[in-house]
Order: C-alpha cells, then sequence, then structure tokens
C-alpha cells in the first residue's frame, strides 16, 4: 500500500484522488453502497411508478419496488467493490498503470486482499473456496430442517408455506453451491498453474465473476424474508407468479449468477486455448483441465437461457408481459422448456470437474499412467455435447409434445455411452495399480460406487414409459443426489483434501479427513438408497407429509442425513483446524507430476519465476512401456 | 498385448488376479442384480393395470441387464483393493508395468454399452407406441379430469353430468383421461397404474389405463402446486361394471 502512496506523480491532476478510491473499496463499502442502493432504488421506485390499475396483470407493486431495490444492491455493491473503476478509467483513457494493477492484484496486502476486488487467481481461489463452504453450509441447515421435518408422517412442526420455502432455496442454493464448488476453487487456484500460466487470462473478469456471485447471494438469502420461494428451485410458472415477492429474490438471484456464470465461462475457456505452457500439446493438458473447461464450456449455452427464462418470469411479474400466462395468450411450458435447456447441461457442468479431478487424482494414487486419455476425453466430449440435446426428458410427463418423447429417449439413453467411457477409465487405472490409499483413494471408490447407483437409475428414469411411474417422486429426488452429490460433492471433498497443501500450505489433517469420509459416505447411501423405495412406493416430491407407509423409510433417510451432517462438521472442522495449525505441507506431498506441484508453498504472485516447457504428459508413472 | 482383456486365452484366464475378478464378477453380479431387481420391484406394490406390469417388468430386465457391468466394475474394484494396499506418507514403489491403452478392451465396452442402450431405446420405444395407442382406443370411456389447488374433479363425461372428488373406474375397460388445470400446473399420478401426466392451466392433455384389479388406489398430485400440495391426493375406486353403473345411477348419470 506505501507503494502506492510513494509512487510519484505521473499524471497530473484527477488521478491522484482516484488512486486512493482503489484502496479504500472493500468488501465493507461494497455492504453499505450496496444498501445505501436499495434504498434509494427503493423510494425512486415507489415515487415514480403508477399504482397498478385493474385491467393489468400485475397483481401488486410490491414486485416493482423489490426488483428495483434488488437491482439498486446490485449496482451498489458492484460500485462499492470497485468492478467500475477499471471500465471507467478505460473509458476515460487512463487505463490503471502497472503500480496499480499490481494493487489489483493483491500485492503486499496480506488478509486484506481477500476482501478487496482483488484480481490474482489464488486470491480468487481461495475466496471461492469459502464461498462455497459458507453456501453448502447454508443449503446444509436447510437440508437438515427438511430431513427433520420428514423425520415422522403426518407433517412436522414446519408450516407448509416454510417448508415448500425451505425446499425451494436449499435446491437453488445447492444447485449454485455444486455449480462453483470445483470450478470456483480449484479452477481459479489450481487451474492456471497446472497448465504453467502466471494467471487467468481476463484477471479482472475473474474477480468480477466471484463478486457477482456475492452480490447474488443475499438475494436469495432476502426470499426468506419477503415470503420465500414456495415453488422447488425449478420455480415453474404459473405456480412462480403466484408467489409472494420471495421469488424476487429468486430471480435476481439467477440473473446476477447467470451473468457470474457466462462471465466465469468466457475467462476459463480462454485461458485454457490461449495460455498453456509452451510444450503443452492437447495431448498434454491433464484431464482435469478438460473437465473444467467442458464444465464451463457448457455454461456459456446453458446460463444465457437462464437468465432469458428469469428477466421473462420477472416481466410477467412486474412489468406485466404473460410469456408464461396462459390467460394473455403464454405458455407455462415455455418456461418449462427454457428451464430445462439450461438445466440438463447444468447437471453436467456440476458431474464433470468431479469426475476429471478424481481421474486426475487416480493416476497419483495408482501410481500407473491414467487408462486412455483419449478415451476420457471422448467421454467428457461426449456427454457434453449430448448434453444440450436432452432437456426434454425433464418433461415427458408434462404433455407438452409426446411425439417428441421418442427421439429424446435416444438421445438421453446415448449419454450412457460417454458415461460409460468414465468409467472404464477409471476402473482401468486402477486395475492392479498399487494403491495408495489416501482419503481421495477412497473418494475414487466412492464415485464409482454412487455414480453407477447413479448412472443407472438414470436409465430407468430415460425410459419414457418406466418414467410415467417414477416422475416427480422421491426416486427422481435419489437419482439426481446420487450422481450430484454422491459423484460430484465426493469429487469435490477429494479435491479440497488433495489440493488443501498447495491452496494453504498446510497439510489437511489426515484422520479427520477419513472420520470425515466415512460419516459422508455411510450417512449419504443410508438416506438415499431408503429414499429410492419411498420413492418407487409412491412418495411424491416436495412434500411435506406423507401416508404413513412411508414413515421407516423416511425415518431411516432422517437418520442418514443426521450422518451426512456429522461428516461435514468434521470436515469443516478439519479445514479450520487444519489450515490454522495443521503440519507445514511440502512442496509436492503426493509426488505427483502436474505443474501445479512445482511451484513453492505459499505459491508466489506470478507463479513462476520462468515459465516452464512442457515435454510429456502428467502421467508418466510406473517403469517400463508395454 | 494388454492386461485387460476379457479372459480367452488359458495363459490369461490362469492368472490369480483374473481369476478372482471373475470368481467376483459373477457374484456381484448375482448379488447386485438380485437385489436391485427384487427389491425394487417389490416396493413398487401392487401393479392395477398392465402399463404398471409393464413398467416394473422392465425395471427388472433393466437391472439384470445392467447388473453384468456393475458387477464387472465393482469387481475389477474390489480385486485392486484386496490386491496391493499402500498407507503411509509416501507413495508405494511404482508398478513395473505400465497399461496406457487396450484398444480391444476399449472397443469391446464400446460395443457393449452400444447395444445395450439399442436395447434400452428400442423397447422403450415398442412400449411407448403402445402406450401411445392406447389414447385412440374407440372403446375407451372418457374421464374429464380438472385439477385445482388442491383437489381433483372428475367428469364422467360418458355418463352425463357425474362429477366426483373420488375417482371409480369399472374394472377390465380402458379409460382415457382428459387433463386439465384450473390454476397451476398439477401431476394427474395413479400411483398403481403407473400413468402420471401434468394439469396444465389452459391446455388438455391425455393419459390412458386399463385397470385390470378391483381394489382402492391411490391418486397423487406429482408437481409442486402450493401450501396443500402433499395433501393434493384421492383414492381411485376400481369396481366391477355392475358396481360402476350402479354408483353412476346413483350420482344422477345413465350407465
Amino acid at each position: 500500500m506505501t507503494t502506492m502512496m510513494d509512487r510519484p506523480a505521473a499524471t497530473p491532476g484527477h488521478s491522484a484522488p482516484k488512486k486512493a478510491l482503489i484502496e479504500r473499496l472493500n468488501i465493507f463499502t461494497a455492504f453499505a453502497l450496496g444498501i445505501i442502493g436499495a434504498i434509494v432504488f427503493y423510494y425512486v421506485a415507489k415515487a415514480i411508478l403508477p399504482a397498478n390499475t385493474d385491467g393489468s396483470y400485475i397483481k401488486s407493486n410490491n414486485d416493482q419496488y423489490v426488483i428495483f431495490s434488488m437491482i439498486g444492491w446490485f449496482i451498489g455493491f458492484m460500485t462499492g467493490i470497485g468492478a467500475l473503476i477499471g471500465p471507467f478509467r478505460w473509458l476515460l483513457g487512463k487505463d490503471l498503470n502497472h503500480d496499480e494493477n499490481m494493487f489489483y492484484a493483491g500485492k503486499d496486502q496480506g488478509v486484506k486482499r481477500y476482501f478487496r476486488y482483488t484480481t490474482d487467481h489464488k486470491v480468487v481461489g481461495i475466496q471461492y473456496l469459502v464461498l462455497t463452504m459458507i453456501i453448502f453450509f447454508v443449503g446444509g441447515v436447510l437440508a437438515m430442517l427438511i430431513r427433520t421435518n420428514l423425520g415422522h408422517a403426518g407433517g412436522g412442526w414446519l408450516q407448509p408455506q416454510t417448508y415448500n420455502a425451505i425446499v425451494g432455496t436449499h435446491g437453488i442454493i445447492m444447485i449454485v453451491g455444486t455449480i462453483i464448488m470445483i470450478t470456483g476453487p480449484f479452477g481459479n487456484f489450481i487451474m492456471p498453474i497446472m497448465i504453467g500460466a502466471r494467471d487467468m487470462a481476463f484477471p479482472r473478469l475473474n474477480a468480477l465473476s466471484l463478486w457477482l456471485i456475492i452480490a447474488a447471494v443475499p438475494c436469495i438469502l432476502s426470499s426468506f424474508f419477503l415470503g420465500g420461494i414456495s415453488t422447488g428451485w425449478v420455480a415453474y410458472n404459473p405456480l412462480a407468479s403466484q408467489a409472494p415477492a420471495g421469488m424476487d429474490g429468486y430471480i435476481m438471484f439467477i440473473c446476477i449468477f447467470a451473468l457470474s456464470t457466462m462471465v466465469a465461462g468466457a475467462n476459463i475457456t480462454t485461458t485454457v486455448i490461449k495460455m498453456r505452457a509452451k510444450g503443452m500439446t492437447w495431448n498434454r493438458t491433464p484431464i482435469f483441465i478438460y473437465g473444467v473447461v467442458a464444465s464451463v464450456a457448457l455454461a456459456l449455452p446453458a446460463f444465457p437461457v437462464f437468465f432469458l427464462s428469469q428477466v421473462m418470469s420477472g416481466m410477467d411479474r412486474a412489468a406485466g408481459s404473460t410469456f408464461y400466462n396462459t390467460m394473455g395468450g403464454g405458455s407455462g411450458w415455455l418456461y418449462e422448456n427454457l428451464f430445462w435447456i439450461m438445466g440438463h447441461p447444468e447437471v453436467y457442468v456440476i458431474l464433470i470437474p468431479g469426475v476429471a479431478a478424481l481421474m486426475e487424482m487416480a493416476p497419483v494414487f495408482t501410481r500407473r499412467p491414467l487408462f486412455s486419455f483419449n478415451l476420457a476425453i471422448m467421454g467428457i466430449a461426449g456427454i457434453s455435447g449430448l448434453s444440450i440435446l436432452v432437456w426434454a426428458h425433464h418433461m415427458y410427463t408434462t404433455g407438452w409434445a409426446p411425439l417428441l418423447n421418442g427421439p429424446f429417449m435416444l438421445t438421453t439413453e446415448l449419454i450412457s455411452i460417454p458415461t460409460g467411457l468414465l468409467f472404464l477409465v477409471l476402473i482401468g487405472t486402477l486395475w492392479r495399480g498399487r494403491l495408495w490409499m489416501t482419503m481421495p483413494t477412497a473418494s475414487i471408490y466412492a464415485l464409482l460406487w454412487n455414480f453407477m447407483i447413479g448412472g443407472i437409475t438414470g436409465i430407468y428414469l430415460s425410459d419414457v414409459p418406466v418414467d410415467g411411474a417414477l416422475h416427480g417422486s422421491m426416486y427422481v429426488t435419489a437419482h439426481f443426489h446420487y450422481t450430484l452429490m454422491g459423484a460430484g460433492l465426493t469429487g469435490a471433498l477429494a479435491s479440497l483434501v488433495y489440493w488443501f497443501p498447495k491452496m494453504t500450505g498446510r497439510m489437511f489433517d489426515k484422520t479427520l479427513s477419513w472420520i470425515g469420509f466415512w460419516f459422508v459416505q455411510i450417512g449419504f447411501n443410508i438416506a438415499f438408497i431408503s429414499m429410492f423405495f419411498v420413492g418407487l412406493a409412491g412418495q411424491p416430491r416436495r412434500v411435506e407429509a406423507y401416508a404413513a407407509m412411508f414413515s421407516r423409510g423416511n425415518m431411516i433417510t432422517t437418520g442418514g442425513a443426521y450422518l451426512i451432517m456429522a461428516g461435514m462438521l468434521v470436515l469443516l472442522y478439519g479445514v479450520i483446524s487444519s489450515w490454522t495449525g495443521g503440519v507445514k505441507a511440502p512442496m509436492n506431498p503426493w509426488f505427483a507430476k502436474t505443474l501445479e506441484w512445482s511451484v513453492p508453498n505459499p505459491v508466489p504472485l506470478e507463479n513462476f519465476d520462468v515459465l516452464p516447457v512442457v515435454t510429456s504428459d502428467a502421467y508418466g508413472y510406473g517403469k517400463a512401456q508395454s | 498385448m494388454s492386461d485387460l482383456e476379457a479372459p480367452k486365452r488359458p495363459s490369461v484366464f490362469e492368472r490369480k488376479d483374473i481369476k478372482q475378478t471373475v470368481y467376483f464378477w459373477v457374484v456381484f453380479t448375482a448379488i447386485i442384480g438380485y437385489a436391485a431387481a427384487e427389491l425394487q420391484a417389490r416396493s413398487m406394490g401392487v401393479s392395477a393395470s398392465e402399463t404398471m406390469s409393464t413398467t416394473i417388468h422392465m425395471m427388472r430386465v433393466f437391472t439384470w441387464v445392467a447388473a453384468p457391468i456393475a458387477g464387472l466394475v465393482a469387481a475389477m474394484a474390489m480385486t485392486t483393493l484386496i490386491s496391493k494396499i499402500h498407507f503411509g506418507d509416501t507413495p508405494p514403489e511404482e508398478a513395473d508395468h505400465q497399461i496406457r491403452n487396450a484398444t480391444k478392451l476399449s472397443a469391446t465396452w464400446l460395443i457393449v454399452s452400444s447395444v445395450l442402450c439399442l436395447f434400452a431405446v428400442v423397447w422403450g420405444t415398442v412400449v411407448l407406441q403402445k402406450d401411445n395407442a392406447a389414447l385412440l382406443n374407440p372403446q375407451a370411456m372418457n374421464v374429464n379430469v380438472t385439477g385445482q389447488q388442491w383437489a381433483w374433479n372428475f367428469d364422467y363425461i360418458d355418463n352425463g353430468t357425474v362429477r366426483s372428488q373420488d375417482l371409480y373406474l369399472p374394472v377390465n375397460k380402458p379409460v382415457v383421461f382428459h387433463i386439465t388445470s384450473k390454476d397451476v400446473i398439477h401431476g394427474f399420478w395413479i400411483v398403481q397404474m403407473g400413468i402420471k401426466v401434468d394439469a396444465n392451466p389452459g391446455y388438455t392433455t391425455e393419459t390412458s389405463a386399463t385397470p385390470n384389479k378391483i381394489g382402492i388406489y391411490d391418486l397423487r398430485c406429482a408437481e409442486l402446486c402450493g401450501l396443500y400440495h402433499a395433501f393434493m391426493q384421492t383414492k381411485v375406486h376400481v369396481v366391477s361394471q355392475a358396481d360402476y353403473d350402479a354408483w353412476i345411477k346413483s350420482q344422477g348419470g345413465q350407465a
């Protein structure tokens, strides 16, 4: 910071106070300006917007006030964090100079850089990690409320409206948490080092993508005070148009989050294409990179549609349009289509990086090369390509275009082929390897088990006649928890333990990682296997009360959920205790061959003194070629 | 030569780890197939229509078809797990062999998974066609279904102006449901008949079934529809034709 002050003024006049401005902005000014912005926009909206007339489709002015306030919050927050300084300076023809850019990168700022609009990818990675943990904590508390309420038949202690709001918020916040859980922390911190780059292609966009999510989260949390999201995470219309003003929080949350995802997608994709180290051909690029790129590249077509669907939903609520209102010539099926055009690629956005991360770890912990690297890429590419053609399998039973059920069944079941390739790669790598048993190694096993169950139950559901019996039941809930949590989150937790030494400079406590692993995996399987059976027996999703025949299954699920909670708390304690007082990590604790292990701890500001040159892939374990 | 080829040649088959894997494969396939198929099929409960019986049958067959794949993955994982595990803070000595590719195995895997996939698609399509054709059956009776927050109404349009909140159906008679909604999207789901379609405001959707067993069954809403979604359920009474006619008359309709 002193360097900023001592620097001789190169440009006279008003540039000096602007430099000081950069230094003054942080998360606190962001929140302050955000709140001021919300209040100002609220009163402006109240003053200038006309009162409703009976002829319009708008039910009340509340939605307009809430949406305007949140736009005010958003503008205030982004201004307060300093996101606009770069563009403004550029607009004025006074782009940031080198020292200012170094300040932006967090040079010599210690802990303070984590609370600023810092562009260093490692700072952004850590910020994402903490943000993901906060999101999972909130989502986890909501999950425990749901399971506690469902502990016994006939409804629990939550009011139906509260229960529905909790289910909806748990759903969407966990979806967002799982979307960012790998590409956020590890895609930002590890990925650029892994490809031998000094930073991301667009460091300011990187900071932008993070702070957009932080600006979005209060919108979704505020919905609890505005009546809640009582629609499930899908927020189908016309139910969403009936919902209280909490729905506007959902809409703004999604719009801002979609912006963040698009920005991050463009940034990460460009970084990987343009900034790999010399000699790192596509054949030598680690498989984790493929996973991250596939994930964020899929988000590029998916999230603009999500953004659009929510803009239209917000217009229906606040501006009198009728996109989804049958009475005004719209259709709820339009919403369902737009939603799932995002929604199906999105599950692979979550899943692929988790699997790819474990494929990255498999050679390290079996001391063998990755089996059939090309098939792994084909698998990832095949899933990504097909995943944009399968959305309407979520709509088999909606009655929309029954003639299309056959074709969508075909595309959906085709996905089983590239998915099978991922299994082949993992099992081929394990086969006859010398297992170095660590928590990530065990996670490979857990992934094979969970993803097998999630995958095969997906084949049942992809079959139209079977889906007629199972759609909308707890079977579906169990199925996607097996894929997103059983496979995706397992990969993310393994990534946490695996990359923790590089990110924090300390080893993750081994004992705690094992205790957490077993509690989570055992609890998870208890909870969700019994959920399959109540689903088969006919329990619908998203109900706060159920027939007595489902009691036993639900009680077991609730018990399993408490085990998961115990495991996650152990892991949380592990993160905190290892981060603050863990054993100092060596540079390459896993004896791995990817580039991120070739830089010292803590990783220096620009990662490499001399950019590395790559001459082989990172999987050259073992002694002889066969 | 790869270590991963199917055990065709005796030299490969005599290897201990291959033998172990084959043994595990058989055992795991049997356990996984039987447990998954039977537990799932049984928990689907009573079947009150051919659609549901077909669905249960498909679940069973799909499970048995998938079991050898799951069993193989589990067997290979298990063989590795019980042979050479190394605990500690440093890695084990590296293996003295490398497998980077096994072209024949990969090709086999691809072909087998494609064939299984094709099987699932073709069978699914055949059954789907049958379900679609049932909608056009001229012998079928028609029932209009209206969902609203949070109740179902049934209009027996072939029998005059009869309306009920419980669904009554004669046994062994095909029925086509014409479903719509007054407010938001609901899911019309007769659990034991394995049929489901959404009730959309402003549109009419259709599904059909032929109840083949007298009894009382569950009709639940399968699409979150607001405050009392959990309670939006009713009973389906499948009765003999004579009982059905009597019930219709008691409601003021003509049988």
